[in-house]
């Protein structure tokens, strides 16, 4: 009948020696960040933020359809809460303000055109001839030059979930890029070795929408890695319908259809990657989606979908307020983030300093606690109460009439 | 015993002989089979012009970016209405005045600027081709447009631009409707109709990444005059004023003075140039009244000036709209008389059967052809080689080619003449839809055409033969001629065998130089025939004389210099051995090389010249060798040599084609000066190549013929 928090449970308990239990707590709690600090395996860090990159990597007009693809899903994790400086929109082409755009400053998925995927909130932080191989491995691997400013890089850690979501037109094991570049299979696989190394990410989902898009993850062997591509070997990826208004295809098949999942699902939903991935029709689509799970090790039924796609993730309650820092005893600047707990060594100092100041609000509780347990009975004391409203309720009622 | 043999070998040949290259082997071996080569050679070469038909692919749209039908039409009724009202009040004004021609230019002028798009008049003097033996071949801004010609023959055409609203303006599409401001034809103001409803929608639409350009060209002097002096003058701008002022001072001695002509419009009407981007590709639209179609049909022209066609994406892209949108019968020109022989017919039937039997032999050979579709698809291919070789474009679209711009007419006929308002009102709207639709799939280039092929051969709307193809047949026609060249000298320098003699060893060292007395007779042979290219730019100066009066002096000048030269160049010598050999090894090079240059100026004339010249050459032989011999073989050689020297002679061969295309019945002399007169004044190729190479070859064919040896 009544639940409480581990931690406050213990220390009413244990009132006396609070000190010594919020000891025990830290270490109970934080075990496991305090494990990853040695820096030996991500595997037990903690998911602490999300990072997308989108990449659009074709030009031209008769390519919309590979702009609306990337700025659909631009929107999609937007909306499922991954903020904008977490997002590096790769853009190789402006087709809203093309001359041929019938709707001028406007980007449609859809021909019935509810959507303007080109409002105004986009955040383009790769435009144009700036979308290059070299580009793209820089914005992953990290390894700007300094003049970059930060909201054009890929800030993420080892706590880091990635989506990685590529455009465009490929064939075996290359993804072109503007017409006269490609990114190959060896080239991505080296750049998240490169990342895997730098402890970039914790977790990075690679999504591909190209012709023959399976055979770029053939030279993956980063752990950690999950791959979704829209074509096998040797297939095509179609578009999914022309906008006879604008004159083009507007979207292609496989991201229509992971769109169409993700409509029907809000930040707080908990559908999970295997109904992602088993939503992918090959009838619908005419080709073969593919996964590439052996590199990842959780079971996909057990993860939510708005781990990569949105920025939801485990929250831990911390007693810590700003209050509570004995700045002399912590050396580091405290970092909060926005949907995150603190970092990590931070979190560690807060818990070892409970054990010399302890936070007011815990006081009150405590306190309060302390009293209820004088109360004997509780359940008695409930129930008076309640038979103690009945009259005031005839009371009010009588007076209102 | 074998070893004094050994020794008597090694004293016949040098000590140490290098074992030559296979390809030189290969080489003596073809030398000295060169007869037998050059049987299956041009047979085979015959054969796969015949077979060009079967080998036909269909056509596609090589170009992503084009995305020809993929936006849905925007035309509207609207459009139309206002382009009929166009239509009207360009018809009901009387045609007898002096001044409707100027009163129909303003109507339109007023239109165009009420639509706010820019709206110019150009001014040109129309003047008549003529031949210009160094004009061959150079850039069209030749100097004869700007000399000062008479007030009498001038045009006004009027242009009306549409700037891209969201683009940089550096490219432009190109609308032609040819029109006759002083005359009444319903056509051609069917024509305009067509012509404003498109223009006046795309002044209103928003996805134009280039300009729009519409020219209404004055047609009284002929489309094609009017369509090239406009692309003169927007590709070359003139910076003295002398030749504007002239034309202007023509224009005020008429009371036609544009530039102070009110402006009734939205925006103004100016006198001077205007220009928009580089031209991407350009349609001529015309309508045409044809009796007794059975539905609405366009026939598409593409052949420009020598040969020169436009990239097969823009006949492509009409092709599909026309057919898969507006459901129109596309054409394009055959020969129907080719259709009435009745050899083609079995030998499609023959290639239908041998596809069929290949067919069941093995099901992955699908070469057949039904019968129909083979004959079709040969007059189609006939009619296409032709135009090609003759040079001369069908069109104004030719004038685009000479700028290289991609440039088709599109002649759309109705079924029947229109008079009910509802049924003509949907003609305009399929044409019009049609332009509209080719408009916005070119509008969506990126560069110019450049994906598709620019040298191939129509064998029907949708069907083509590509130069890889068809050079094959060409190929094959063409390569005994070194061969049979190449064994004819080693028979005439043959040394003598039994010649022991020391001295005349020496004379061996020097026959090799006997050939250099047939290169002289060549060359001479060869420089008359330029002098006879040329002997029509002094004759066509000859004032009131008839054509045939022209051929006759031209005939007889040549036969005289022709004489002159023999008498010249007579070589005093009795013949020797060998000569008439050298002569036609040397005769057969010539032509070898005169039809590769050609097939590279312009393939269709080579392709049509290889038929006539390399049998001409190959069977050439004295006629007094093959007399004293008399056999079965000398004499079918004798008579085909005569009938092959007969054809071959340019007029003759002009006037049996003639005759069998058209009968026998009225000839004129001076039909053959007419033709090669369009030929000249089209600047086309062909004119060169008959001149330079055929005449003289056919002349050197007839000296072998009649050599005395």
């Amino acid at each position: 009948m009544r639940s409480k928090l581990p931690d406050a449970a213990s220390s009413r308990k244990m009132a006396a020696s609070s000190a010594v239990v919020a000891i025990l707590a830290s270490i109970w709690l934080c075990s496991s960040i305090a494990a990853d600090a040695s820096g030996s395996s991500s595997e037990t860090t903690m998911h602490t933020n999300n990072w997308a990159v989108l990449v659009c990597t074709s030009r031209f007009w008769f390519n919309y359809r590979h702009m609306a693809n990337t700025l659909s899903l631009y929107r999609t994790v937007k909306r499922l809460g991954i903020p904008d400086e977490r997002i590096i929109l790769m853009l190789a082409d402006d087709m809203a303000c093309n001359s041929r755009n019938k709707y001028p400053a406007q980007v449609f998925n859809n021909e019935n055109h509810w959507l303007n995927l080109y409002g105004d909130n986009v955040e383009v932080d790769y435009r144009g001839y700036e979308v290059t191989v070299e580009n793209f491995l820089r914005v992953l691997t990290g390894r700007h030059e300094s003049a970059v400013p930060r909201s054009k890089r890929l800030l993420s850690d080892e706590g880091s979930h990635i989506l990685l979501y590529m455009t465009g037109h490929g064939g075996d094991e290359f993804l072109k890029f503007q017409d006269s570049e490609e990114l190959q299979s060896h080239d991505l696989a080296d750049a998240v070795k490169q990342m895997k190394e730098k402890h970039r990410f914790k977790e990075l989902l690679i999504m591909v929408d190209t012709c023959q898009a399976a055979t770029l993850f053939n030279q993956l062997h980063s752990p950690g890695v999950l791959a979704i591509a829209s074509s096998m070997k040797g297939e095509n990826s179609y578009s999914h319908h022309l906008d006879s208004d604008v004159g083009v295809s507007v979207v292609d098949r496989f991201t229509f259809y992971t769109l169409a999942f993700f409509e029907r699902l809000n930040m707080y939903d908990n559908a999970s990657l295997s109904r992602l991935f088993n939503s992918y029709d090959p009838n619908l689509l005419m080709s073969n989606a593919y996964y590439r799970t052996d590199l990842y090790q959780r079971n996909l039924q057990e993860v939510p979908v708005t781990n990569f796609f949105g920025s939801v993730m485990e929250t831990v309650h911390t007693d810590s307020a700003y209050r509570a820092f004995p700045q002399k005893n912590t050396p580091r600047e405290t970092r909060i983030r926005t949907g995150n707990t603190a970092e990590d060594d931070s979190r560690r100092s807060i818990l070892t300093d409970m054990t010399k100041a302890e936070c007011p609000f815990t006081r009150i509780v405590s306190s309060l606690e302390s009293k209820m347990e004088t109360v004997g009975n509780l359940d008695s004391l409930v129930n008076y109460g309640l038979v103690m409203i009945l009259p005031v309720l005839v009371v009010s009622v009588w007076l209102s009439t | 015993m074998a070893k004094v043999e050994k020794k008597e070998v090694a004293a016949a040949t040098p000590p140490w002989k290098p074992k030559p290259r296979p390809i030189v082997r290969l080489g003596i071996v073809l030398i000295s089979h060169s007869l037998l080569v050059s049987v299956v050679c041009c047979t085979a070469g015959i054969v796969a012009l015949f077979l060009l038909p079967m080998l036909a692919k269909n056509t596609y749209i090589s170009e992503n970016a084009l995305m020809p039908g993929s936006a849905s039409s925007m035309l509207s009724n609207h459009d139309i209405s206002e382009a009929e009202r166009l239509a009207k009040d360009l018809t009901s004004l009387n045609s007898g005045a002096a001044d409707a021609g100027i009163e129909r230019r303003r109507v339109l002028a007023k239109y165009l600027s009420d639509l706010g798009v820019e709206v110019g008049y150009h001014k040109f003097q129309s003047h008549q081709n003529q031949f210009h033996p160094l004009h061959f071949f150079s850039s069209p801004d030749s100097g004869l447009s700007r000399e000062n010609g008479s007030c009498s023959s001038y045009g006004i055409n009027v242009v009306g631009i549409i700037r891209a609203p969201q683009a940089d303006g550096k490219e432009a599409i190109v609308l032609v409707t040819p029109f006759n401001f002083r005359k009444n034809s319903s056509s051609e103001a069917l024509s305009i109709s067509i012509g404003y409803a498109v223009f006046s929608l795309l002044s209103r639409v928003s996805w134009l990444a280039k300009d729009i350009i519409w020219l209404v060209a004055d047609s009284q002097y002929g489309e094609y005059a009017s369509v090239a002096s406009w692309l003169r003058d927007y590709h070359i701008p003139v910076f003295s004023a002398s030749s504007s002022h002239n034309a202007d001072s023509c224009f005020e001695g008429n009371n036609i003075n544009l530039s102070r002509e009110e402006s009734p419009g939205r925006t103004e009407i100016s006198s001077g140039f205007r220009r928009a981007g580089t031209m991407a590709a350009a349609l001529v639209l015309k309508v045409t009244d044809v009796k007794g179609q059975l539905e609405d049909t366009l026939s598409v022209y593409a052949e420009a000036s020598n040969g020169q066609m436009p990239n097969l994406d823009l006949i492509n892209v009409v092709n599909y709209l026309a057919v898969h949108r507006q459901g129109l019968r596309v054409k394009v020109e055959k020969f129907l008389s080719v259709l009435t022989w009745e050899w083609i017919w079995v030998l499609g039937d023959t290639l239908n059967f041998i596809g069929k039997v290949a067919g069941s032999l093995n099901p992955e050979w699908k070469f057949g052809i039904s019968t129909p579709d083979y004959v079709e698809g040969t007059a189609t291919l006939a009619s296409s080689l032709y135009r090609q070789a003759l040079g001369i474009p069908t069109g104004p679209h030719g004038a685009f080619r000479d700028f290289q711009v991609d440039a088709i007419t599109l002649e759309i006929s109705p079924k029947v003449v229109y008079t009910n308002q509802g049924r003509r009102n949907e003609f305009i709207l399929r044409s019009a839809r049609l332009i509209e639709g080719v408009v916005r799939s070119v509008n969506n280039l990126l560069e110019k055409f450049h994906q598709s092929f620019f040298l191939y051969l129509l064998t029907s709307p949708a069907k083509f033969v590509s130069v890889g193809v068809y050079m094959i047949g060409f190929a094959l026609l063409v390569a005994p001629l070194p061969l049979v060249a190449a064994s004819l000298y080693v028979d005439a320098n043959k040394p003598e065998p039994s010649s022991q003699d020391p001295k005349q060893k020496l004379q061996i060292n020097f026959k090799p130089w006997k050939w250099l007395s047939a290169a002289k007779q060549v060359f001479t042979v060869h420089a008359w025939g330029v002098f006879v290219s040329l002997l029509p730019y002094f004759i066509s100066q000859i004032p009131n004389s008839t054509p045939a009066a022209h051929s006759i002096i031209w005939f007889s000048l040549s036969t005289f210099g022709l004489l002159v030269l023999y008498l010249i160049t007579k070589s005093p010598s009795k013949p020797q051995k060998g000569k008439w050999e050298n002569l036609k090894s040397l005769t057969i090079s010539a032509v070898f090389i005169g039809l590769l240059l050609m097939s590279v100026v312009n393939f269709a004339t080579a392709q049509i010249g290889a038929l006539v010249l390399v049998p001409a050459c190959l069977l050439a032989q004295p006629l007094k060798l093959d007399i004293r011999t008399a056999s079965l073989k000398t004499f079918l050689r004798i008579a085909t040599n005569v009938f092959i020297s007969f054809v071959a002679f340019p007029p003759a061969g002009f006037f049996i084609l003639k005759g069998v295309n058209e009968g026998f019945g009225n000839m004129d002399v001076g039909e053959f000066w007419t033709w090669l007169e369009s030929l000249w004044a089209w600047n086309s190729a062909t004119y060169i190549y008959i001149g330079m190479v055929h005449l003289p070859c056919w002349v050197l064919c007839l000296q072998i013929l009649l050599h005395s040896c």
